[in-house]
């Protein structure tokens, strides 16, 4: 039925039980509402504390100005902390913070696109050195595709010419006798001998 | 027990507790485009990989996100809250140089800080007793060496009221 206020641990309770005179406030608790009275409180009346007129009239003076004394001060501090937090926000200090703030802001801006401007005038430059390294390394391409067709024509040319320098040594059928009277009359001899040292003799005998 | 992923460390409180980039509080978002290839985009690769944890630890409420492969050249972006942008182009340099860059433009500067930190300090006095959410002790009876509480343990019969009160009396 009573509830005990503040932190207490469970031993506690024993201690409080044999002391006394705790410091408790009443709390609807373990009786419900059609539970009748206890034995021991049947003839119990409630009585309110006794006053005293006297006292209470001095008594309620006093109170009234201590009150209002501390209803002042309390309104006092709690006009001070919002007048703190008013200056904080909107007061002239903060409107100049303000004001260096924006400024600082431009400036560093300011500095962040000079920055960029840096870099992109690098990249400018990049991308166009790279193009021109294309462009160069295309044409090189080009030109030695062309320089090996032209070898090639050459090429070709030069075998043209030599077979047809060797065409007038030719066999036809014109000069077909000539040729085998020719080859009969000066019989050609391609033995030789070699030694070890490598001197070569022709001069053998032809049978 | 190993630590998980390429750079583990990346991952502890020590690491993100060293950032020391911290927005001004007009940053709401910030946005990161690079390319996961490429040699000019290495400085931003590096950036988010070691440096954009340690941001978004220092700043909770900033809102950071990275795209991929969308653009030739990297850059960032910062979106403020009066709806000016940012722009800050990275190309080619490296982690330490764009988070000085970003330091210098829009992260609080040192003083500012410490003022701060003087207010949260001055606003929160730890000598102060009272509720557990605004101060560090509720009563004396918390510190260390001091009386216990007479809730836990009783307090020597010499030091309470009732005994004061009764030898006062007896004396008269």
């Amino acid at each position: 039925m009573f509830h005990v206020i503040g932190r207490r641990s469970a031993p506690v309770t024993r201690l409080l039980a044999s002391r006394g005179g705790v410091l408790v406030e009443s709390v609807r608790g373990r009786k419900s509402r059609g539970d009748p009275v206890a034995k021991s409180k049947e003839g119990r009346i409630k009585v309110p504390p006794p006053v005293d007129p006297r006292e209470m009239v001095v008594l309620k003076d006093r109170y009234t100005e201590y009150q209002l004394i501390l209803k002042a001060l309390r309104l006092e501090f709690r006009e001070e902390v919002l007048r703190k937090k008013f200056e904080e926000e909107t007061g002239s200090l903060a409107e100049e913070r303000a004001r260096q703030d924006a400024e600082e802001h431009r400036a560093l801006m300011l500095w962040n696109q000079e920055e960029n401007l840096r870099l992109l005038k690098a990249r400018v430059l990049r991308v166009q050195k790279e193009e021109e390294e294309a462009e160069r390394l295309k044409l090189e391409a080009v030109m030695k595709l062309e320089q090996q067709q032209q070898e090639f024509i050459k090429l070709k040319e030069k075998q043209v010419l030599q077979l047809q320098e060797e065409a007038k040594n030719f066999i036809t059928m014109e000069n077909l006798d000539q040729r085998i009277e020719e080859a009969l009359d000066h019989p050609k001899n391609y033995n030789f001998a070699v030694d070890k040292e490598g001197r070569v003799v022709r001069k053998t005998v032809l049978q | 027990m190993p630590m998980k992923g390429r750079f583990p460390i990346r991952r502890t409180l020590d690491y993100l507790q060293k950032g020391d980039i911290i927005f001004k509080n007009r940053v709401k978002v910030m946005t990161v485009n690079y390319n996961t290839q490429g040699e000019l985009s290495d400085g931003a690769r590096s950036f988010v990989f070691f440096n954009v944890p340690q941001i978004q630890y220092k700043n909770p409420w900033v809102q950071i996100m990275m795209f991929k492969n969308m653009t030739p050249s990297p850059f960032l972006k910062f979106y403020l809250d009066d709806g000016e942008q940012v722009l800050v182009d990275v190309e080619g340099k490296d982690h330490k140089q764009i988070s000085q860059h970003v330091k210098k433009i829009l992260g609080k500067s040192e003083d500012v800080l410490h003022a701060e930190a003087q207010a949260r300090m001055q606003a929160s006095n730890p000598a102060n007793f009272g509720p557990k959410k605004y101060c560090l002790r509720e009563c004396i009876c918390e510190v260390d060496g001091q009386v216990p509480c007479p809730g836990t343990t009783p307090l020597p019969k010499e030091m309470t009221g009732k005994y004061r009160t009764k030898m006062a009396e007896s004396q008269e």
